[in-house]
């Protein structure tokens, strides 16, 4: 069902069709829309009359123009739903923080650079017009990574100049001009960026018949811009290209997915199978084959990494308006008292009162990680206790270094299990299903000793197994193609892993909760590194055991310990490339706090219960949906 | 003429290694059409222009002496005087490149040229024109003949079956087609010969010609022609000893286009005179 009401933040650079992208979308599934623009430019004011002429539905679409200053008053309004911004990283960055806890959800589409890799088998003139296309046109957002091969080098850079040479820059509406101007800001950002990058070393070369009056800026190359340099981290901006070697397509790819930008990329190559390589290893939201800008409503436009993760376009975009039927709205569980700074970062000492009495329980678990159990870091392990408050057992308590080291085993199993087919995977949860079959009776107990009842306790064991079976399944169907009206060719909608995935799994439903979230994870390619249940990890401790046999090393790992501790841990890391958090409302704060850090995906239940037995809630597309990150690849054909 | 292509070793790893990607070719033909539009004062500029690069062009069954003549005129006076008084250009010496018939006719329109005092070339097209499936003797005898009569540059008509098995020869000028195919001159085509020739050069130095024929007809269109190769090859290019438009019907275009400029109204067929 539709979200409500959207606050949009538009940035200036943006053009008429590319407000309409976002704007028609949300109107169309049902919500309203708040646009905040820029004051002092003409395209919003379009937008606003456009807007009173919605004549049968006023207040649908409300245009405001104003500062910057004004975000966070728009964001933080009661009655908003959800906060769409597009813009600049930073302001991103401070919006997340500022959001955190709030009653809107965020959405981030972040950065305007795109990358262009360049091979030896490819058309180069024709790849020269797409560098034109994205960095020397009014068509392009932002400024271009150009990436050669060195084989080529030379040629491409002199055509790149002759090029150059031909572009013309002008007034927009003179008929025939290649490029306009973007405003004094623009300018004064791209000026700063030339100087800091002759300053480091770099050859800037700029051509073009170009007005020498302030707004307006040549086309630029700039190459052996050393990559240690601080204008190499930063985004390029228009209308620049930076131009850089590889040597072979391995090497590009390590250079290409090098930056925190991940937005869109395109491969010049004429041999199909190395372009498919390229296509599918580069970390972007969007990828063209032998072309470069090619855009349209019906493909989900959007980023990954820094350049924040919500959609434009297609299916992806309508979900962003879109929530699950039956969820409440948002609530405010906004705790102005956080200390962001002290959030889980002592861990409450847990001695005991007074000695145990009863039968010495068995030796401690350790955490599991890397495929086997360890001991923790601290050496400490607190004692967990069942519903008539005996001892049920040990656990160990995981500190920062296990995560890191737990973190650093899901890297390294990552590669692989993302390369696995979706058949191998479906296989390896079919497996754990069966195990956690076998293993029914000892689950049943240990959950009996929890206060379940027995029958309960064998359908919770039972529902897990099945539903990492439906997973399994489920995962099967790939990607499917897109049509697109004008393209000769497919477009494919990929559905990629994001990585490591951090899961802190909810206190209540210890085994199905902690199955349920782990199944679609798993399913779709990714690694995790859970923290299990708080009052009984023991049943995901037992799950471990099975794991610890049929799984490669490193594909999911359990760190017990004090869950807020361990969340801020996971929440503050920023090689974790997405989070899910069924804790307290005050640790859902902090964790959407802390994901400006690495503008990492999160999900968090806000301390809202979730009823993991109904499928709806447990098993629902949902949880396959935030399991993945959309890519969207364009094959357009011809000979 | 340029001076003529000294030629080179034939090297086919050159061939070899030249990719092209269809639909991006595609793309940049669109986007010519589009970002170049000239207007007013110049948009009559690039066309007088783009009459000097004309190959005025007959090759019909019925072509005689008479329809000869006045092709042969029409090129001395290719836009009427007045017009031409008007834009202030009647005493710049603005003709038709050359003007182009059949082998038979060259006589005709070489008598024709004397008769009204123009010293434009005839070219001629040989070799079996248009498929080029006669016997090398007959066809280099054709070339001696129109050269004979007066011709001083030919169309060569390749034998495609020596294309097509990859035997190759060498030439000043490339052109796009015979002009008497289904599908002529198109820009995408045009713009993968425009890089050719480009390529050619930097190797080189040699500077090869160009000429689209067949299915040129409205000004509109010529004026792409000349905004693609002043983009690709540079202004260099632009002169009519490396760049020529076969046509016939152009001609009688760019002269409406241009009595609309002077007059503001649009001509009638009868006011303007027949080529």
């Amino acid at each position: 069902m539709r979200t409500g009401v959207i606050g949009l933040i538009l940035p200036p650079t943006f053009s008429f069709l590319e407000m309409m992208w976002r704007i028609c979308p949300a109107l169309a599934v049902g919500c309203t829309v708040v646009a905040l623009v820029p004051p002092a430019s003409p395209t919003p004011l379009l937008l606003a009359q456009l807007s009173g002429e919605l004549g049968p539905f006023p207040g649908i679409l409300n245009v405001i123009s104003g500062s910057a200053s004004l975000v966070p008053v728009l964001a933080s309004q009661p009655g908003i739903q959800k906060v769409a911004f597009c813009g600049a990283l930073e302001e991103g960055r401070a919006l997340r923080r500022s959001l955190a806890g709030e009653c809107a959800e965020l959405g981030l589409a972040l950065g305007t650079e795109s990358l262009l890799l360049l091979t030896d088998t490819a058309d180069i003139d024709s790849a020269v017009e797409g560098v034109v296309d994205a960095a020397w046109s009014d068509r392009g957002p932002g400024g271009l990574r150009l990436l050669i091969q060195e084989s080529v080098w030379d040629e491409a850079m002199r055509r790149l100049q002759e090029r150059m040479g031909r572009l013309r820059s002008g007034r927009g509406l003179d008929g025939a001009v290649d490029m306009g101007a973007r405003g004094a800001a623009a300018c004064d950002l791209v000026q700063r960026f030339v100087r800091e990058a002759q300053s480091q070393g770099a050859q800037v070369l700029q051509a073009g018949d170009v007005p020498s009056e302030r707004p307006f800026y040549p086309p630029t190359l700039v190459s052996n811009l050393p990559p240690a340099s601080p204008c190499a981290q930063v985004e390029v901006p228009w209308p620049v290209v930076v131009a850089s070697p590889f040597r072979t397509a391995k090497e590009a790819l390590l250079v290409a997915n090098g930056t925190p930008r991940g937005g869109s990329a395109s491969v010049w190559s004429e041999r199909l199978g190395q372009a498919l390589e390229l296509g599918y290893g580069l970390q972007v939201g969007t990828v063209w084959i032998n072309a470069h800008g090619l855009r349209d409503p019906s493909v989900p436009t959007g980023g990954c990494k820094e350049s924040g993760c919500s959609w434009h376009g297609g299916p992806d975009g309508l979900y962003e308006y879109l929530r699950p039927s039956g969820t409440p709205a948002r609530l405010s569980c906004l705790s102005k008292n956080l200390n962001y700074d002290t959030f889980g970062l002592a861990v409450p000492s847990t001695l005991p009162a007074g000695p145990e009495i009863g039968p010495s329980p068995a030796p401690p678990y350790g955490l599991f990680i890397g495929g086997r159990f360890q001991a923790p870091g601290a050496r400490s392990s607190k004692p967990i206790r069942d519903s008539s408050g005996n001892l049920h057992g040990y656990v160990a308590e995981g500190g920062a270094k296990d995560i890191r080291g737990a973190v650093e085993a899901a890297h390294q199993a990552f590669p692989g299990w993302a390369g696995q087919s979706p058949g191998a995977r479906a296989a390896l949860l079919w497996a754990l299903a069966a195990a956690l079959e076998r293993r029914k009776s000892t689950l049943a107990s240990r959950l009996e000793r929890q206060g379940v009842e027995l029958k309960a306790a064998e359908a919770e064991v039972e529902l897990s197994a099945r539903r990492l079976r439906a997973w399994g399944a489920r995962v099967q169907a790939q990607g499917h193609t897109l049509q697109v009206a004008g393209l000769r060719g497919p477009v494919l909608r990929l559905r990629e892993p994001l990585g490591v995935l951090a899961v802190v799994c909810p206190d209540e439903w210890p085994l199905l909760a902690f199955v349920s979230l782990l199944a679609p994870a798993l399913a779709y390619g990714n690694t995790v590194v859970t923290v299990p249940s708080a009052a009984c990890p023991l049943l995901a401790l037992e799950v471990c055991q099975d794991m610890a046999t049929l799984f490669p090393a490193g594909l999911a790992n359990v760190v017990t310990g004090d869950r807020d501790h361990l969340t801020r841990c996971l929440a503050l890391h920023q090689d974790v490339q997405a989070m899910w958090y069924f804790g307290s409302a005050q640790g859902s704060q902090f964790v959407e706090w802390a994901s400006a850090g690495n503008l990492k995906p999160v999900w968090a239940s806000r301390g809202c219960p979730r009823a993991w037995d109904q499928e709806a809630e447990g098993a629902g597309p949902e949880l396959g949906l935030r399991a993945a990150r959309t890519k969207a690849l364009w094959l357009p054909m011809g000979d | 003429m340029s001076a003529h292509n000294r030629g080179t070793e034939l090297d086919l790893s050159w061939i070899s290694k030249i990719q092209v990607n269809h639909p991006a070719v595609l793309r940049r033909a669109e986007q010519i059409q589009a970002r170049r539009t000239v207007k007013k004062e110049w948009q009559a500029a690039w066309l007088l222009k783009a009459v000097t690069f004309i190959d005025l062009t007959t090759l019909s069954g019925d072509d005689t002496s008479s329809n000869i003549q006045r092709l042969c005129y029409k090129a001395k006076y290719p836009i009427r005087e007045d017009l031409l008084k008007a834009l202030n250009m009647h005493d710049k010496g603005i003709t038709t490149a050359a003007v182009c018939v059949y082998p038979a006719r060259v006589c005709d329109a070489v008598k024709a040229l004397k008769a009204a005092g123009c010293n434009i070339p005839v070219a001629s097209v040989a070799t079996g024109f248009p498929a080029g499936q006669t016997h090398l003797k007959t066809r280099l005898e054709e070339i001696r003949l129109a050269v004979e009569d007066g011709a001083t540059e030919i169309d060569v008509v390749i034998n495609r079956s020596l294309v097509l098995t990859g035997q190759w020869e060498g030439s000043d000028f490339i052109k796009t087609s015979t002009g008497k195919e289904t599908v002529n001159a198109t820009f995408p085509v045009a713009i993968v010969m425009l890089r050719a020739i480009r390529d050619f050069f930097w190797k080189t130095g040699n500077k090869i010609g160009f000429k689209p024929a067949g299915g040129i007809r409205s000004a509109k269109d010529s004026l792409a022609w000349l905004s693609l190769v002043k983009e690709e090859l540079g202004d260099e290019w632009l002169k009519p000893e490396l760049f020529r438009i076969g046509a016939s019907t152009l001609l009688s275009d760019i002269e409406r286009q241009i009595y609309h400029h002077v007059t503001g109204r649009y001509a009638a067929y009868h006011d303007l005179p027949m080529s």
